[in-house]
């Protein structure tokens, strides 16, 4: 009995000692306990966030509150839009708009029991993600237009500021999606210089996290183990301290097939399927007792680079020919792109930015492009080429149309985009040399430049804003027309710089200081306008959303789109 | 004996410092390196890949490079992986479980089924038995590996007898000694038999021929004139002299042993070294690639020192010109 009161009167001292932890509320009302069981195709790579590069690691962090899921100032939305409070109760920018405040949660725990204090802000910023040898993304998203890092100050007790040079959006949105990172637990490696090495993959029940679930066990290419965390700081709307579900597990397979095998006998609850099965699986849903979502199409997108700084300057001239790649943008038969490697579900894409975000601009429809030879063989014409008696296409100075394609092998969908481009340039008369190479192989020709086109995809997001390394002129993967100071591939005697080209680049600069969402938007909706006017990327088709789930798991999510998946706000999981 | 072992070893010493050398260049040599993915990253900006070229010593020649690794390994440092960070035999040891239990249990069984099938097979030379078996065994070298997997897959999924894939259930901890054992054995068996029918049958086929070979020769004769029972000229004869060849081959079995089966540990999600390897490759994770290659030419050169000490061990020839 003495000793029960003893550590009655211990915990309640420590308790006392901090402040009242300042709930989230949510508001969901669910069922606790119960077991999800989720299917993995990869082994993680790493549990230490800011070393984690693909979404195999990166997954599993999700549970533990990383990756810009529970640890961060502020959340995402359904539209994947940074606007949810999280660790920041509130923020806002100085009137000049350079510096922005945040205002940090109070009474938040970390899983091991010790208090989230302005120290751990202050180590995850500028002793971690202000050095750039620290983690693998380096500290290039946090700078300004002036290539400067943000001042940070402890303004009172809650609150932090963030002062660039020149008002900083893009900065302000790194910092709000930043991770903190617990400085008790971290402090030695980062002095150290060991960082990397931490919390590896034999190091999983050693992860801290602030998250609703925290690790429990982790074998190797078998299973990840999450159970769930007693010291999470959200609530529902009963007052039940969240989260739901009492375990987590991922079994990792192997292979696609194995999974779908896994699903359909009810050993996992929950499966993002291909295309290829998708209409099986919807077919058999009602009788099974499944769910069924397709959702907005992908936010990245494969497309078609052409080199403007092609080996062969006659070729250059006609890549730099914005009516030479509009030809292309006719001549793509899409529809059966995705009929045959979508089963029909994915769409057409004739712009950068994927109609799932929230900065899509509806106007460059209205440009009109579809499948039309005949559109094809009129802008080619409109571009100064003709055809001869034998049907072949030449330019204005007689030289026959000719040109490599290539693709990294192995991927589906990029190959079929490869064979159909080249069953078009037969139409057009137009020899197109189709070759899937080894992927390393096609990064070092991209980015040397001495390739004359490319069918390739890199990751998008929901804010154009992240692409900046792509359409800024001096961008390392400006890759359809790099500068000669880029690299010695590129002559400067043959360089040309259009001024859409300079524009782009003006709107990529100025968005960072538009603190205004609107103007942001704006501004965005003229790089889009622009890129569907010259189509310097011929952007090709994106796939839908794809879930199939239980229907007695109750999902926070009801809308799960590409921008906001199945496990979206995770906390408020249940089993009905 | 001893002195012949000893020198084996000795000499396995350049011959691994020429697999190092060669596999290093052709690493090397291979377009690309394990930076490309960051390269095609839009958030990674130029600088920071550079920072991690020379952290990486990509910046560096291939021969500079090589002699760095050399000299860690020497102090028996093999060196981090790239992508997971931690020392590459680490990652080996965590995989070398599942590889072994999967590589054992699949020798057993085809070893232990192939070679009485064999010997089986031989005796009754064209009978109906013969010919079943071989029949059957001819089955199993047509099916490709992934494809028997998957219809194993399937049919476990449909009748529940074998779970679909995986190395241990997900309670495994909370099992019992027996049930643990019990619990590995039941994952195993799908695994064992897609690899082990697929080598059972070229086994059978190689004691079959050799027994019906050494039948035919003239001690065999010479023996049933002097009139031994047949149940001896077959044991003592004429099998001791057909099992030669096979020994051998059990030498290159043993360095397999390690090297796992890639399309079957894939379809089966079995934790094996074979997905290891596979991914470091495509990711040309460069030192972990070296080190799995390394431990697998070591396996080569034990495995045919224990081939040659086991054929010396049968064969009293052999015995006689090692001495």
């Amino acid at each position: 009995m003495k000793k029960l009161l003893v550590v009655l009167a211990v915990l309640f001292v420590t308790v006392s000692m901090f402040a009242a932890t300042d709930y989230v509320i949510r508001d969901y009302a669910g069922n606790p306990g119960g077991v999800l069981n989720v299917g993995t195709l990869g082994d993680p790579k790493t549990f230490n966030i800011v070393w984690a590069q693909e979404t195999s690691s990166t997954d599993m962090l999700d549970w533990i509150g990383y990756h810009e899921t529970t640890g961060c100032f502020i959340g995402s939305d359904q539209g994947g839009m940074q606007t949810v409070p999280l660790l920041a109760t509130d923020w806002w920018f100085s009137e000049d708009g350079k510096t922005a405040y945040f205002k940090l949660r109070e009474g938040v725990l970390w899983s091991d029991g010790e208090p989230l204090t302005m120290e751990d802000v202050l180590f995850t910023f500028n002793d971690v993600m202000f050095v750039n040898e620290m983690t693998a993304n380096g500290n290039a998203s946090y700078m300004d237009a002036n290539d400067e890092l943000p001042v940070v100050e402890v303004v009172d007790e809650n609150t932090i500021s963030f002062a660039w040079t020149v008002p900083n959006v893009w900065g302000w949105k790194a910092v709000g999606a930043t991770d903190i990172l617990p400085k008790h637990a971290l402090a030695e490696a980062v002095a150290n210089g060991t960082l990397a090495e931490k919390w590896t993959v034999d190091q999983f029940t050693d992860v801290v996290g602030c998250g609703p679930y925290v690790p429990e066990e982790f074998v190797p290419g078998v299973y990840v183990k999450f159970v769930k965390n007693p010291l999470f700081w959200m609530k529902d709307s009963n007052g039940y301290q969240l989260p739901y579900l009492d375990e987590i597990i991922y079994t990792i397979v192997g292979d696609q097939n194995a999974e779908l095998l896994k699903f359909e006998a009810g050993e996992l609850d929950e499966i993002g399927p291909t295309a290829e099965n998708f209409p099986r699986l919807a077919e058999k849903a009602e009788e099974m007792g499944w769910n069924t979502v397709v959702g907005g199409v992908a936010l990245g997108s494969n497309f078609i680079t052409f080199n403007f700084n092609a080996p062969d300057p006659v070729k250059s001239e006609w890549f730099r020919n914005a009516d030479f790649r509009k030809a292309w943008v006719y001549a793509l038969d899409r529809a059966s792109i995705i009929e045959t490697i979508y089963n029909g579900l994915g769409a057409p894409l004739y712009g950068p930015v994927s109609p799932s975000s929230g900065f899509y601009n509806p106007e460059i429809e209205e440009y009109g492009y579809k499948y039309s030879i005949t559109r094809a063989r009129l802008s080619l014409k409109k571009g100064g080429f003709s055809w001869k008696e034998d049907g072949t296409c030449v330019d204005a100075n007689g030289n026959p149309v000719e040109f490599e394609l290539l693709t990294n092998a192995g991927n589906t969908a990029r190959e079929a985009i490869g064979a159909i481009m080249a069953s078009a340039g037969e139409k057009l008369g137009i020899k197109v040399n189709f070759t899937p190479i080894d992927f390393n192989t096609v990064v070092s020709k991209l980015l040397e430049p001495s390739y004359e086109s490319v069918i390739i995809g890199l990751t998008g997001s929901v804010d154009p804003g992240s692409g900046w390394n792509v359409y800024r002129i001096d961008g390392g993967l400006h890759m359809w027309n790099y500068p000669p100071e880029y690299s010695e591939a590129v002559s400067p005697e043959e360089y040309v710089l259009p001024d859409w080209e300079k524009r782009v680049d003006e709107i990529f600069r100025e968005q960072t200081a538009a603190v205004v969402e609107e103007d942001r938007y704006n501004l965005f909706a003229e790089y889009q306008d622009i890129f569907a006017d010259e189509q310097p990327l011929v952007f090709t088709i994106a796939q839908n959303y794809l879930l199939v789930y239980d229907n007695t798991l109750m999902l926070a999510n009801d809308d799960p789109n590409p921008a906001a998946g199945a496990f979206w706000q995770r906390e408020g999981i249940y089993w009905k | 004996m001893l002195r012949y072992i000893v020198r084996r070893i000795i000499l396995a010493i350049p011959v691994l410092l020429g697999v190092s050398i060669l596999a290093f260049l052709i690493i090397s040599a291979a377009p690309g390196d394990f930076l490309d993915q960051y390269r095609l990253n839009p958030s990674i900006s130029k600088d920071k890949v550079e920072q991690m070229e020379r952290q990486f010593g990509f910046d560096k020649s291939v021969v500079v490079q090589y002699f760095n690794w050399l000299s860690q390994v020497v102090q028996g440092n093999f060196g981090y992986s790239f992508t997971y960070r931690i020392p590459v035999f680490n990652l080996i040891w965590g995989r070398l479980a599942a590889t072994l239990a999967l590589s054992i249990s699949t020798m057993i069984f085809a070893w232990g089924i192939g070679i009485p099938l064999g010997i089986y097979s031989a005796l009754h030379k064209y009978s109906f038995g013969d010919q079943t078996i071989s029949f059957i065994a001819f089955i199993g070298i047509s099916i490709p590996n992934f494809f028997f997997a998957l219809l194993w897959l399937f049919m476990s999924a449909k009748t529940g007898w074998f779970p679909i894939g995986g190395y241990i259930s997900t309670n495994y901890n909370e099992l019992s000694f027996f049930g643990k054992a019990g619990d590995l054995m039941w994952h195993l068996v799908g695994p064992m038999v897609t690899l082990g029918t697929a080598q059972l049958a070229g086994i059978m086929r190689q004691m079959r021929g050799q027994l019906l070979d050494n039948l035919k020769m003239d001690f065999v004769t010479f023996a049933r004139a002097k009139g031994m029972p047949e149940k001896n000229v077959i044991r003592k004869h004429a099998i001791r002299n057909a099992i030669n060849p096979i020994i051998t081959m059990i030498g290159y079995t043993l360095a397999a042993l390690l090297g796992g089966a890639v399309l079957t540990e894939s379809v089966f999600s079995w934790p094996g070294m074979g997905r290891l390897v596979i991914d470091a490759l495509r990711q040309q994770d460069l030192f972990l690639v070296m080190a799995s290659l390394l431990l697998s030419s070591i396996m080569l050169i034990i495995g045919n020192l224990i081939a040659d000490i086991l054929l010396a061990w049968v064969d009293p020839r052999i015995r006689f010109r090692l001495s």
